[in-house]
């Protein structure tokens, strides 16, 4: 069988030569055989518009529990408002149709007290099987069955609806789940395994995706919204991008995000700010550092989303004295020390690179000037 | 037909009333605790944790001896194993045609035999090695240490007496390219090997896991590569690419059986495939595209 490259060496570009870190961009090679769509889905039909849902009754921050009623009045205002349409189910139809296999990209690495929320999951699965798509069309999915088994989605949906992960856990063991056909190759810090395959899900059977982010700090990163969330949730072996202190997120979340089909199938981002993390990400173990942001926002500009999430998990690591998710002291990094991070929001284990989100930006994924974000606020 | 037999494989049980167990697993190739002495004790193959030296990557240590066999393929071995590591060593000895006695734990009986029994009915090959680079062996610990690094990161050697025209990049250890203070850290010394050479330019890659070992034998008509999984826990979806075009092949994995090669693409003069599943040890042979 032979088969059709499309190659882009992202660090020979005239684009990365004027938007260096301070150190040079790896040699990135995306290979896919997918075509994009002429719309793709992201930064797809609203670049640029971010609709954000408040509702202070949203969730009960005493226990952390979520109120459903008022989480599916937000998520019915939120698509009406992101759309135009008059009715809840004419937004959902702008998306979706009954032929569409679904997938629900969530989150789960911040189990216990920060994952997507099975409210906003349930409610957008009964707005899909409300236009006809059937139950078994949809896939919650995510890397890690131990993650998923932990998160444990099934008690809230439909029996047949399917839940779905590449590798039975973060051991670099699983491969079978992923399209050998469709990667990312890259050489980073001289790794045997160069090596990042999207999930055959991903490329093989969905037609459309919801990529459902939180708000959360990332150690790497600086934050993981929808950008991080559908990069690293829809590739093997990315572990490998950050380690000894030195982070290459910068380029890679928004290099894997827009290889395709998964740029032109994730149509619509849900950003579950019920709960927020601003320090210790992905990860909350501990509720120490879980904020509650009582907002779910809208869009289809993941870079737009993000660039809002930037400034929300800054604002809040301000709120507690914490160093900015900008800083890139050698002051604050402790490299690989988990320990100390988690004990203190003034280390870092890694410099961080929340610059990832403009470098998607330039790679045509969404709109990064505040200035021309149209963020629309809506207060229930 | 049944395999040559390039490996000379003799098994001790530490329990001495155990011959009949041992029999009854088939394995009939028994030594004698005298036979032992005389030979070069092995370090027990498998990986071993780094708790110093954690990282996001969690790149695992590995414990391999195919450098050991390439390089004095004449010597005589031992391996003195715990419970669990009798397959794993018995694939490494026949992976490079090594004469070695495995001293194991009765309870491995059953599991040893089986591994025999799968070696013995491997189709033979009798296929000189392929190698990217050649190294001139000084006997010294340095380059040993270096062969060892070059071998777990499956960068293909061959020993030579001489810088070999053949090769592209013949390895001295303590020449003005390769000097000794730079060998004296053989995985930077690897990786400096890996990029002189160019990933592009290897005739072996392989994806989806870095415990893996492999062996490259052929000539111009078949190919046949070894791997050897050192991690412990089978592997499922590794993907191999080889240089060089080829229509067909069949893997033999051990305790799976004879099966075809997976998602297999032939492009731009290489040849790419999948293991779907990968215990301790597969044999994937090869036959080239006709010109």
């Amino acid at each position: 069988m032979l088969r059709r490259d499309f190659v882009r060496l992202i660090a020979a570009s005239s684009f990365a030569a004027r938007f260096q870190t301070p150190s040079a961009l790896p040699k990135l090679r995306a290979v896919s055989a997918y075509q994009s769509a002429p719309t793709p889905g992201m930064p797809g039909p609203y670049p640029g518009r971010v609709v954000s849902v408040r509702s202070d009754k949203c969730i009960d921050t005493a226990t952390g529990a979520a109120n459903d009623e008022v989480v599916r009045e937000m998520m019915a205002r939120g698509m009406r408002e992101l759309t135009g349409a008059r009715t809840t189910r004419q937004a959902w139809q702008r998306f979706f149709e009954p032929s569409d296999m679904v997938g629900l990209k969530v989150n789960c690495g911040g189990y216990p007290h920060c994952v997507s929320a099975y409210e906003i999951v349930a409610e957008i699965v009964r707005q899909l099987t409300g236009l006809g798509i059937p139950a078994t069309q949809i896939y919650v999915y995510e890397r890690f069955q131990n993650q998923l088994d932990e998160v444990n989605y099934a008690p809230h949906l439909p029996q047949s609806i399917q839940l779905v992960a590449a590798e039975r856990a973060n051991r670099n063991v699983d491969n079978a789940g992923y399209d050998p056909a469709v990667y990312l190759e890259a050489d980073l810090f001289g790794e045997d395994d160069t090596r990042s395959n999207m999930m055959r899900l991903v490329s093989q059977r969905l037609t459309k995706i919801i990529n459902i982010p939180n708000m959360k700090d990332h150690g790497a990163t600086g934050v993981t919204g929808c950008l991080k969330n559908i990069a690293y949730g829809s590739f093997s072996n990315v572990a490998r991008t950050h380690q000894g202190g030195k982070s290459h997120t910068y380029s890679i979340v928004g290099t894997l995000a827009a290889i395709e089909p998964l740029r032109s199938r994730t149509v619509l981002q849900i950003m579950d700010g019920l709960r927020g993390v601003w320090h210790g990400g992905p990860f909350a173990r501990t509720r120490a550092y879980v904020f509650y942001p009582r907002q779910i926002i809208f869009g289809t500009d993941p870079v737009a989303i993000d660039r809002l999430l930037l400034d929300i998990i800054e604002q809040e690591r301000r709120a507690h004295g914490a160093i900015s998710i900008w800083d890139r002291s050698p002051a604050s990094l402790k490299v690989d020390d988990g320990r100390a991070r988690d004990a203190d929001p003034n280390v870092n284990i890694i410099i961080r690179e929340p610059g990832h989100v403009e470098f998607a930006s330039k790679l045509g994924l969404g709109t990064y000037d505040l200035a021309r974000i149209n963020l629309q606020n809506v207060s229930l | 037909m049944k395999s040559l037999l390039l490996f000379a494989l003799c098994v001790y049980s530490s329990d001495g009333g155990s011959t009949a167990t041992l029999e009854a697993a088939g394995i009939t190739r028994l030594c004698a605790e005298s036979d032992l002495s005389s030979r070069e004790p092995l370090p027990i193959p498998g990986i071993t944790a780094r708790a110093n030296l954690a990282s996001p990557t969690r790149i695992p240590w590995i414990v391999a001896n195919g450098w050991r066999f390439t390089r004095n393929p004449g010597g005589k071995y031992v391996y003195d194993l715990p419970v669990g590591r009798a397959e794993l060593a018995a694939a490494e000895a026949h992976a490079y045609g090594a004469d070695a006695a495995v001293k194991i734990d009765p309870s491995d009986a059953g599991l040893l035999g089986a591994m025999l029994t799968f070696l013995e009915g491997l189709p033979a090959a009798n296929l000189p090695v392929i190698a990217d680079l050649a190294i001139v062996d000084d006997g010294s610990a340095v380059t040993g240490e270096v062969m060892n690094l070059l071998a777990r990161r499956n960068l293909l050697y061959q020993i030579v007496t001489a810088s070999s025209p053949r090769s592209p990049i013949t390895i001295t250890i303590g020449s003005p390219q390769y000097p000794r203070e730079e060998a004296a850290d053989p995985s930077a010394f690897a990786l400096k090997i890996r990029r002189q050479l160019t990933d592009d330019q290897r005739t072996l890659r392989v994806f989806g896991s870095e415990t893996v070992i492999c062996r490259l034998t052929g000539d111009e008509r078949q190919t046949r590569l070894h791997l050897i999984n050192y991690g412990g826990r089978d592997i499922e979806g590794l993907r191999i690419r080889v240089r060089g075009s080829y229509s067909s092949g069949a893997f033999h994995v051990v305790g799976v059986g004879r099966v075809p090669l997976q998602d297999h693409v032939i492009e731009s003069g290489t040849t790419e495939f999948s293991v779907p599943r990968l215990t301790t040890y597969a044999v994937v042979d090869l036959a080239r595209t006709a010109p």
